[in-house]
């Protein structure tokens, strides 16, 4: 099996260094850039599966690059953001970026992004999409609009499942509020975050074990909202993951 | 009027005399003097004397209806009659100005008084603006405004407004406003064209400006006062402040540089011991993370006055949020949340609340075993929502207790004092309050308590 291709573009040699050991320690290749210039070029030449990217670069602004990016290719992008700046954040994930650490960011965290973003990726060019999908005991088929919990049937109400169907459609990418209202309730209700916060709250009390500390159903605070956990062989993971709760119980 | 009452006390003298002889009848023309003169002042007073007595000489003394004299002795009664009804019309008239000043001074006087106690009793700009237009203007029967020069030199009401000339019809009448110290104003009254004050108005009017420039001189330096003692105050907090950062971010650094260069000189004695102090770095690391965190919010705060990001959020979720972020550093302890369903959403800065969390958590981890535990409940109240973080360690003194949330920094408790001085500020910002429950001898309890309000309605989705 081929090592995926990571392309970290940072400005600050000591941040690529640590990004880079912890990376290919994970059996990834990883190419380095130093300023968006040679991360366009790198980019194009190497064909990374993974790009990380800061937001503060000498030379341009990350949300360009990530644009720029986007106009080719789907590769996922992870974006690194200093702890202030919730609104760049979210102008970066509208950009086009997936997901983002803030910095000082610890290699668990990072390790766990990366691996999450190529497994999704690799999920997405994996052949024809099924409408089932799992995450810890819960199953939605988005086709016919079932969701079973413990195999007992969950009643969502329509717009309750209009929110998991974006937030499973994003496999694991970050949604923002933004993305989200647009999405469940339309172009209307873009400024109505409350919204979305209202019936996250009704989602996780009808999907999650433990609401005020969940697992799947995360929140990023003042940005949006991720599913996390979700896989595709969906019988198998439902049975280890009751066997799992039945053993940690 | 002079001439009506002569004409209304010869009729009656007319009836009279035919009961009294006619040197009694007199008499009713000097009274009648005195009424004139007492009602209507000096002029009428003299005008009525004069034409009493000529009435007394044309109706009553022999020949009656003509003013030729049949008696040299009536010449002499005429005249001793003129002489003292104009001395006694005289004399009537000036008790009764004397009167009418003494009613006017003691008017004045009142007026002044409670002017000065209105004045007395204000403390700001506005309240001495409103005791000039409801109180002083309407004396002199014209609307006042008080008017101070503003930032650019313009004269500008209590509003910033710049006044002008009215627009339609009357006309503007400036007063100054001098205190011993300072002009601090102008008194304008907008009046009509034909109003005029007369002399003792005038030196009622100047009185009244004296007291208000005092007032307004209290004011100033009042206020100059207060200013002068929050800067003091912002002083001396900065310095506790500074001397507490100074000290909770070199300690994390000392620890930091020490560790590394002990690995960078291989002093380690085993691979171990390596992990171990480079494990040692990044807990120093987080922690100085976090007092930097706390540093950079306390700045914000002061910087932009109480500026928050105010949104609707599930306080719930916050919290998870925080607790997902103290994972490591709360390691082993155990965590329960008590959080009915159904509690509203809190108008709240999210993130700046879960930084209260973040630092009461730890607090919590600060000052208990590794096998504490930890319990976060949420309950609302009448018109709150409290959200208590309580642990089961060995607790506080309860002075040092009862000090930490109103403490800008303690000085009992280095590095405890910044994450929860914040916390405070932050939910007094949020129109909250925070308490501490208990800790006299074991666990302590934070309460935080945050006011609910209505949230905008949700259009509600058919089910």
């Amino acid at each position: 099996m081929n090592r995926p291709r990571v392309l970290i573009v940072e400005d600050e040699s000591d941040i690529r260094r640590f990004v880079r050991l912890s990376l290919e320690r994970e059996g990834m290749q990883v190419f380095e850039a130093g300023n968006a210039c040679d991360a366009r070029i790198d980019s194009a030449s190497r064909q990374p599966q993974l790009l990380i990217v800061d937001l503060g670069l000498p030379d341009a602004d990350g949300k360009t690059l990530i644009r720029e990016v986007r106009r080719w290719s789907s590769a996922p992008v992870i974006v690194l953001s200093a702890r202030e700046h919730e609104q760049e954040k979210v102008e970066a994930l509208e950009a086009g970026a997936d997901d983002y650490l803030v910095k000082p960011f610890g290699v668990p965290e990072l390790l766990a992004r990366a691996r999450a973003q190529l497994r999704r990726a690799s999920m997405v060019s994996s052949g024809p999409e099924s409408s089932v999908v799992c995450f810890g005991d819960v199953r939605v088929d988005l086709a016919t609009h079932e969701v079973l919990r413990h195999d007992e049937q969950i009643h969502l109400t329509p717009i309750e499942f209009r929110l998991l169907a974006a937030l499973v459609r994003g496999q694991g990418k970050v949604m923002t509020y933004r993305q989200l209202l647009l999405d469940v309730w339309g172009p209307g209700y873009a400024d109505r975050a409350h919204y979305v916060r209202v019936y996250m709250t009704n989602l996780r009390q009808k999907l999650e074990a433990h609401p005020p500390r969940p697992r799947h159903l995360l929140t990023e605070l003042q940005v949006g909202y991720r599913l996390a956990g979700v896989v595709r062989e969906c019988a198998q993971s439902v049975a280890q993951n009751t066997n799992f709760s039945a053993a940690t119980a | 009027m002079a001439l009506l009452a002569c004409g209304i006390a010869t009729v009656l003298a007319e009836l009279l005399v035919r009961v009294f002889d006619i040197s009694n009848v007199v008499a009713l023309f000097l009274f009648t003097v005195v009424l004139v003169a007492l009602r209507w002042g000096k002029l009428a007073g003299s005008v009525a004397a004069l034409v009493g007595v000529t009435s007394f000489d044309f109706f009553f003394v022999p020949p009656v209806f003509a003013f030729r004299l049949s008696d040299a002795q009536y010449l002499f009664t005429f005249v001793l009659t003129l002489v003292i009804a104009l001395v006694i019309g005289q004399l009537v008239a000036r008790i009764r100005a004397e009167a009418a000043s003494a009613v006017a001074g003691e008017r004045r006087a009142v007026a002044l008084a409670e002017v000065a106690r209105d004045l007395s009793a204000t403390s700001s700009v506005r309240q001495i603006d409103s005791v000039c237009s409801h109180r002083i203007a309407p004396l002199f029967g014209a609307a006042g405004v008080l008017l101070q020069p503003d930032a650019q030199g313009r004269m500008a009401n209590v509003e910033g407004a710049i006044v002008s000339a009215p627009s339609v019809g009357g006309v503007m009448h400036y007063v100054p406003l001098i205190s011993p110290t300072h002009a601090r104003g102008v008194l304008a009254f907008r009046r009509d064209a034909a109003w005029t004050l007369r002399e003792d108005d005038q030196r009622l009017l100047e009185s009244c400006c004296a007291l208000v420039a005092q007032a307004l001189d209290r004011v100033h330096f009042t206020d100059e006062a207060r200013d002068t003692l929050v800067r003091m105050e912002g002083e001396r907090f900065r310095h506790t402040l500074l001397a507490a950062v100074s000290h909770d971010l070199k300690t994390p650094l000392t620890a930091i540089r020490g560790l590394a260069e002990a690995l960078e000189l291989g002093n380690a004695s085993s691979p171990a011991e390596g992990r171990d102090m480079a494990r040692a770095i990044h807990r120093q690391a987080d922690a100085m993370h976090r007092q930097v965190s706390n540093l950079l919010d306390l700045a914000r705060m002061q910087d932009e006055g109480t500026h928050l990001e105010l949104d609707w959020h599930d306080a719930g979720e916050v919290i998870g949020s925080a607790l997902a972020a103290m994972d490591v550093v709360l390691g082993h302890r155990s965590v329960y949340i008590e959080w009915p369903p159904g509690l509203p959403l809190v108008r709240m800065d999210a993130r700046l609340f879960e930084h209260v969390i973040v630092n009461l958590l730890d607090n919590a981890a600060k000052h208990t075993p590794a096998s504490a535990s930890i319990w976060i409940r949420a309950h609302k109240g009448e018109n709150h929502l409290m959200i208590d973080v309580e642990d089961d360690g060995p607790g506080l003194p309860l002075d040092v207790a009862r000090h930490i949330p109103t403490a800008t920094c303690t000085r009992n408790a280095p590095g405890t004092g910044l994450g929860l001085a914040l916390c405070h500020s932050i939910v007094q910002a949020h129109g909250g309050s925070m308490d501490v429950l208990g800790g006299e001898s074991r666990g302590v309890c934070f309460r935080v308590s945050l006011p609910i309000a209505d949230m905008p309605e949700l259009e509600h989705e058919a089910l």
